[in-house]
């Protein structure tokens, strides 16, 4: 008796073993797999790659990509246009309440500061899959790409690209541009157009913060969590400016441009004066594809502009994690950043450390032409995000006093 | 077996209905504990952006109706009869066609300020060196959704009109009304038109729940702070701690919906009762040419801007350089229609798939339903089709998704074929209905007594004869298929993009002449298949035997 039921138990137990290993074999991807583990666990799956679909240039960007990666690893890259990855965020929560802990929808998701907050503390990303890419031993070491809003990536996310907020404006039209928020105040004042995208719109976000920084006394708040801070006292100058700037602008604060980009159509069709982008090199790719004129230059306000860096990670509950781990690797190549960079495609500063590059690999990045349209190299100094948690408070103040 | 066949379409077609009602109204109190724990109502009222985006939906909904309906009646009084009328039927369809994001993106590029329109003018006549500052689009009024809304709710509430013309006898009616001494147009106030309008009053009712709900046009013409309501529940939805508050949200604009229904009724009751008391006055006033020529002037107006709207779109999709306030491109090029099309050919498929689909379902469906209450073996329930178009579009496929999401089958591409179903068959079924019940029986009999069995009856008899109205239908279902937005959105999950959702998500951001070749094809497609509808009957006619 004893040993028929010790047998039934071995043959279960040798089932289950059977059955986990198949299991393992089929799907999962653990992050300390060998790099040919995964190239191999890759093969054929499709990479559902969440990523904000508000720019052609990046699209066809994503979609060079999509070939390449193809080409290289046998694997489909299918890039999801989002309109806030916020809403991702948010569904991802949603899944993790309800414990759909396997084949999520979501397999690579473009994300940085808030965003990237609210999935370390929720504890949506996967993990540290950062480390493991062969291609992060080019990166810059540098604050900008381990910390992401003052707060710390380890690993959780990888660098895609830099960016800075700037201005374009038409020479033509414009002969003495406003640098800094008071210039900018009395630019509107005497008949100057301009306008920026309503909050929680990242790149309005971003002005707003940008005007913050400039207005108040108090930067050291602005580094610390806004629960530790008082809000109403660190943000007074800002909305105190905001109720004089508005009424002066494109809309006279009542309709908003619907994305950075469309300010920058706006330039072109002569409605504003100044487009404000997040992308110094912005300008310079717009004038050789005949979206701005050649007479358009760019430029950050005095006293420096916001910049940061945005990432990529991975979902706990990803489908397609192997997959996913070859593109984020893909995207910090040589070949991809140095594409990237280029203004023709999409033309962000590279988070790659020129340095550690082999000389042919260094030709790629040298023989990029920036065209006088961009930000000149070496101008515009870059100053820090606000803690993560600002954004969310600035955006809902925003929306309460001029959102209806 | 054909009785079988009809419940089971009858519970294809209710199922996701009432399911979506469901799953609308148990997250609104908090009862779908996966999804919404709490109730939704306290945060939704609480919120700031309520009650202003009510009233704006309230208010461009409302007026845009109004218009459409004045415009409608204005129409057929001043232009029935006459060349224009012609030109109207002939017009008309094709307009119908196009769908509302293609001709909202043509709209703005018509009538911003930097638009054609001022282009046209300007500096010549204008003298503008710049855009003019006076106005923007999208104004924060809403007058550019009323507008779009307008334009495009106006040619399908004529067409509508149009059809029923015959069943009120308009001819004997303008002739016994001009013998009696009546002015024509008065001949229309007093003896055609409260005939005429029990006739579309439903057909209004479609309009304004649509014009209440509608996402895709509020996105793109409507103001954005705060949007129409609509547009407001959808940016909640897709927030999961949100659902609760944007399922309650969808059922206060289906009781918003159902209140303006009601006081559409009041008024009907209110204004039937002055026009009869005007009737009996027995006045019959002049003809009045200015008036006609002017009305005649608005209705051209209004076709002229569809028209110019495509066409700007077509313009600036072959455009590589045109600023302000140049009237045509300085420069041009074939490369967005060339290698940048070619990024969007896996959304300009899943788009042609999901449109064929829809399209060979929905006719086979409808046949099956008509043949099946032909033979008396259903029930006559026409209302049953009208649910899905008078309940709006935002209640119905919250909760649909919310049920998807239960039971995982949102992303998949058949609950988006499903849904592109659900909302192209009653336009078939209605529009077959018509020419089956019509359809002299002896046809049928005759065939019968030959000694051809039901099913050589149906192919070689009934459906050859019914192949101009089974055509056109197809083209509606194309037509509704390739417009939708929200379905393809809310149940796709992402996974499936269409030439509606990339135009429609891309818009903000993207290049202005990509964007005006993704909205030329958007209206391109459903024209060629309107093209279609009309040649293959033609085409199978010539070769049967005489």
């Amino acid at each position: 008796m004893k040993i028929i039921t010790l047998t039934k138990n071995l043959f279960k137990s040798a089932l289950l073993a059977a059955a986990l290993m198949t299991t393992h074999q089929a799907f999962s991807t653990e992050l300390d797999d060998s790099w040919d583990q995964t190239i191999e666990a890759a093969k054929g799956q499709t990479v559902y790659f969440n990523a904000w679909g508000g720019s052609d240039r990046i699209n066809s960007y994503i979609s060079w990509a999509a070939d390449r990666i193809a080409e290289e690893y046998d694997v489909t890259l299918e890039h999801v246009k989002i309109g806030d990855i916020a809403e991702v965020v948010g569904q991802l929560e949603a899944a993790k309440t309800v414990g759909k802990n396997t084949d999520g929808n979501v397999d690579l998701m473009w994300v940085n500061g808030e965003n990237f907050a609210a999935m370390k503390s929720g504890n949506l990303t996967w993990g540290p899959f950062a480390y493991n890419l062969p291609n992060a031993s080019a990166l810059k070491a540098s604050d900008a790409l381990t910390t992401d809003f003052s707060v710390p990536v380890e690993g959780l996310e990888s660098p895609w690209g830099g960016a800075q907020l700037v201005f374009i404006y038409d020479t033509a039209t414009v002969p003495e541009p406003p640098k800094s928020a008071a210039e900018l105040l009395e630019f509107v004042k005497t008949g100057g157009r301009f306008a920026y995208p309503a909050p929680p719109i990242f790149q309005g976000t971003t002005m707003v913060k940008q005007l913050l920084l400039e207005l108040t006394d108090n930067h050291d708040a602005l580094a610390q969590p806004v629960q530790e801070a008082d809000f109403a006292a660190v943000t007074e100058p800002l909305w105190n400016y905001l109720d004089q700037l508005h009424p002066n602008l494109w809309g006279k604060g009542k309709s908003w441009p619907s994305s950075a980009e469309s300010t920058r159509q706006m330039v072109d069709d002569g409605e504003i004066d100044i487009a404000i982008s997040f992308n110094p090199n912005e300008a310079s790719a717009a004038v050789k594809s005949g979206q701005l004129p050649e007479s358009v230059r760019t430029y950050t306000f005095e006293k420096g502009t916001i910049g940061n860096t945005h990432f990529v990670t991975i979902p706990y509950n990803a489908t397609a994690k192997a997959g996913a781990m070859l593109v984020a690797n893909f995207f910090i190549s040589a070949e991809a950043q140095s594409r990237k960079a280029d203004p023709q495609y999409w033309g962000d500063p590279t988070v790659l450390d020129l340095d550690n590059l082999s000389d042919s690999d260094k030709a790629l990045f040298s023989s990029i032409d920036l065209g006088p349209w961009a930000l000149p190299i070496g101008s515009g100094i870059v100053l820090p995000e606000p803690h993560a948690s600002w954004a969310e408070a600035l955006e809902g103040e925003w929306l309460k006093r001029y959102g209806n | 077996m054909i009785r079988t066949a009809g419940y089971i379409l009858a519970v294809l077609f209710s199922l996701p209905i009432i399911a979506g009602l469901l799953g609308s109204v148990l997250p609104a109190f908090g009862l779908l504990p996966p999804l919404a724990a709490t109730e939704g109502f306290t945060e939704l009222f609480a919120d700031p952006r309520f009650w202003p985006s009510i009233f704006l939906s309230l208010k461009t909904a409302v007026i845009a109706t109004l218009l459409a309906l004045s415009l409608t009646m204005l129409t057929l009084v001043c232009a029935h009869g006459t060349r224009l009328w012609r030109w109207l039927n002939g017009l008309l369809p094709p307009l119908l066609a196009v769908p509302h994001a293609a001709i909202a993106v043509g709209l703005l590029f018509l009538i911003a300020p930097s638009g054609w329109f001022v282009r046209l003018f300007s500096p010549s006549i204008t003298g503008w060196e710049r855009p003019p500052t006076a106005w923007v689009v999208p104004d924060s009024g809403g007058w550019s959704l009323i507008l779009g809304l307008v334009i495009k709710e106006t040619p399908f509430l004529l067409l509508a009109a149009a059809a029923q013309l015959p069943a009120v006898k308009v001819d004997a009616a303008l002739r016994i009304g001009r013998t009696l001494g009546y002015a024509p147009a008065r001949c229309w106030s007093r003896l055609i038109l409260p005939q005429l309008y029990p006739r579309i009053r439903l057909t209004l009712l479609i309009i304004l729940a649509f014009n209440l709900s509608v996402v895709d046009m509020a996105i793109l013409l409507g103001p954005g702070n705060p949007p129409t309501f609509s547009v407001l529940l959808l940016s909640l939805v897709n927030d999961p701690g949100s659902r609760a508050v944007a399922s309650a949200g969808a059922l206060v604009l289906a009781a918003g919906v159902g209140l303006v229904f009601l006081s559409t009724f009041m008024l009907e009751k209110l204004i039937s009762y002055l026009a009869a008391r005007r009737r009996e006055s027995g006045h019959r006033g002049n003809a009045l040419p200015v008036w006609r020529g002017l009305a005649q002037g608005v209705v051209i107006g209004g076709l002229l801007l569809s028209v110019l709207a495509i066409v700007t779109l077509l313009i600036w999709s072959f455009a590589r350089r045109w600023r302000f306030p140049n009237i045509l491109p300085t420069e041009w090029t074939m490369q967005h229609w060339g290698s940048r099309l070619g990024e969007f050919a896996s959304p300009l498929f899943t788009t042609l798939t999901l449109a064929l689909f829809t399209m060979i379902f929905a006719i086979v469906a409808a046949i099956i339903w008509l043949e099946a209450e032909r033979q008396n073996k259903l029930p006559k329930i026409d209302w049953i089709w009208y649910v899905p178009l008078l309940v709006p579009q935002v209640t119905l496929l919250f909760g649909w998704q919310a049920m998807a999401l239960l039971t995982g089958t949102d992303g998949k591409w058949l609950s988006v074929a499903y849904s592109h179903w659900v909302y192209a068959i009653p336009y078939v079924v209605l529009i077959l209905a018509v020419a089956w019940r019509e359809l002299d029986p002896n046809w049928n009999n005759a065939a019968s007594v030959l000694g051809a069995g039901y099913w050589r009856v149906l192919f070689r008899v009934r459906l050859p004869l019914m192949i101009k109205p089974v055509c056109q239908a197809a083209a509606v279902a194309l037509a509704v298929s390739v417009a939708q937005y929200l379905p393809t959105l809310l149940l796709g999950a992402g996974r499936h993009q269409t030439i509606a959702i990339e135009l429609v998500t891309s818009f903000g951001g993207v290049d202005r002449r990509v964007i005006a070749v993704l909205a030329s094809v958007q209206s391109v497609l459903p024209l060629i298949a309107f093209v279609l509808a009309l040649w293959i009957p033609v085409y199978f006619k010539v070769k049967r035997p005489a």
